[in-house]
């Protein structure tokens, strides 16, 4: 974490912390699981 | 720190935290008559247009709107500067752009199958949605006590039923499309893919970004899906042809779209002052304010029986009374600590500025932050934008429609007023923070 006022670096592990943050995927599988239902009644 | 000045201190955060609850319900009651003022430039539109067609260029409308609006508030450099510091929630932003764009299809094919009437209460599940996951994710309404979960809760059935019956009252009677099934799939999924979309709203002002930064990304998904969608379902020729045969009215389409992205500016910041669990739902008042304008404006229910006028008139009290409930149920000091709980997580797993995250959780600018300013890129497209509305004004078709000018002037202002009381409120409480 820091604590200034100035801009973060971006994290080489930023991806790492969204892929590992678990309210990244509901959203993810909730679109999937919506573009599939789109396809099926289509 | 002595004794009386804490309590200084704490008196003067309550003060602040009330202030913020009251800008975040004003808020969410100004997006829903934007929100809902954003139906009456579409039903000028008459023609037998694919109801996709509909939406991709009202979504062109809300994308110029995204982005110039914003220029035109703070430029271009705070979003840039927003960018930076949360580099994360632009992959957010436009995953709930992208979750938006889904959601609005599939509510063409429930209507088609099973109607608005049946369609629309079940799509609406999306606030109770929303306080599931502000509860789950975000701390919200932790610690709230049993009155406020019954006021969000409560308030939130209430209005569901409210609407429900409005929705009822409102639609004619609907031939059975070929698979109801469907239909009421497409329309509880439209209500799980919308309640899902609070959870990028909520992450994204928990972190500190500016709801005019967040729309700018989000509507890059919006349009993205939107465009894939629209193609992969009528093709390039047949898209093409129906948006050029439909010149006259995409002025009136981008306008509702336009429209439509003030009223959800407002609901960004409801979201961000009263969290997803309160805000939402009060936002949700926008069918009211459509349908004031389809009755006093349009005529929709012109010589309809006394049933429907009863049912018009209990299914408007009862929202009242819900979204009465839910203002009545703002969030406590104890509530509002969980919250900033739910911040600093955000703070540790993305390496956030603590001093950044905090400030902007008050409606502020951190310390040493480099004020706002617009520049020579902002004002460009401002006069693009404007200069493309003015393009599709001068070849829109005015239609012949009976519609009663003196209720329109009326709700016109009324809704004018709302947005500089609104606007103004949160420029002297946040500055658009």
């Amino acid at each position: 974490m820091t604590n200034g006022t100035d801009v973060p670096q971006p994290s080489r592990n930023l991806l790492a912390s969204v892929f590992t943050d678990i309210q990244f995927w509901v959203p993810v599988a909730v679109l999937l699981a919506g573009l599939l239902l789109l396809e099926w009644i289509r | 720190m002595s004794a009386p000045s804490a309590t200084a201190a704490e008196q003067s955060l309550s003060s602040r935290s009330r202030s913020l609850q009251l800008l975040g319900i004003f808020s969410g009651l100004t997006a829903g008559a934007w929100l809902g003022a954003a139906e009456a430039p579409t039903k000028l539109v008459t023609l037998g247009l694919s109801p996709m067609v509909i939406s991709l260029v009202m979504v062109v409308g809300v994308f110029l709107a995204r982005w110039s609006l914003p220029a035109l508030i703070l430029g271009a450099s705070s979003i840039r500067a927003d960018a930076r510091r949360c580099p994360h929630l632009i992959i957010w932003a436009i995953l709930a752009g992208c979750l938006w764009a889904v959601a609005n299809t599939l509510t063409v094919y429930a209507i088609r199958d099973i109607g608005l009437s049946i369609a629309f209460p079940l799509w609406n599940s999306n606030s109770l949605l929303g306080i599931l996951w502000g509860f789950l994710f975000f701390n919200e309404l932790r610690g709230a006590g049993l009155r406020r979960w019954l006021g969000v809760l409560g308030g939130t059935l209430v209005m569901s039923i409210g609407a429900a019956v409005l929705a009822i009252a409102s639609s004619g009677a609907h031939a059975a499309g070929a698979n109801p099934m469907h239909g009421v799939l497409a329309a509880l999924g439209a209500g799980v893919l919308w309640g899902t979309m609070y959870i990028p709203y909520r992450k994204a002002y928990l972190s500190g970004m500016n709801p005019l930064s967040f729309v700018t990304f989000f509507t890059v998904g919006e349009l993205g899906m939107m465009s894939t969608l629209s193609f992969g379902t009528l093709g390039a020729q047949n898209l093409f042809a129906q948006i050029s045969s439909a010149r006259g009215v995409i002025f009136w389409l981008m306008l509702g779209g336009f429209i439509w992205v003030i009223g959800d500016l407002f609901q960004q910041y409801a979201a961000k002052y009263v969290g997803i669990s309160r805000g939402i739902p009060l936002s949700n008042t926008n069918q009211l304010w459509g349908l004031l304008w389809g009755v006093l404006v349009f005529g929709e229910l012109h010589g309809r029986s006394s049933t429907t006028y009863t049912q018009v008139i209990g299914g408007s009290l009862l929202m009242i009374l819900g979204v009465a409930a839910i203002a009545f149920s703002s969030a406590s000091q104890q509530e509002s600590s969980q919250w900033r709980t739910a911040a600093q997580r955000e703070s540790q797993r993305y390496n956030l500025s603590c001093d950044f995250v905090e400030a902007r959780l008050d409606g502020r600018q951190s310390a040493g932050e480099v004020a706002p300013s617009r520049g020579l890129f902002d004002w460009l497209f401002v006069a693009l934008t404007t200069a493309i509305f003015m393009y599709f004004g001068t070849t829109a078709r005015v239609p012949n429609l009976s519609a009663h000018w003196t209720p329109a002037i009326f709700l016109s202002i009324v809704t004018l007023i709302l947005l500089a009381a609104c606007g103004l409120r949160l420029w002297r409480t946040t500055r658009f923070q």
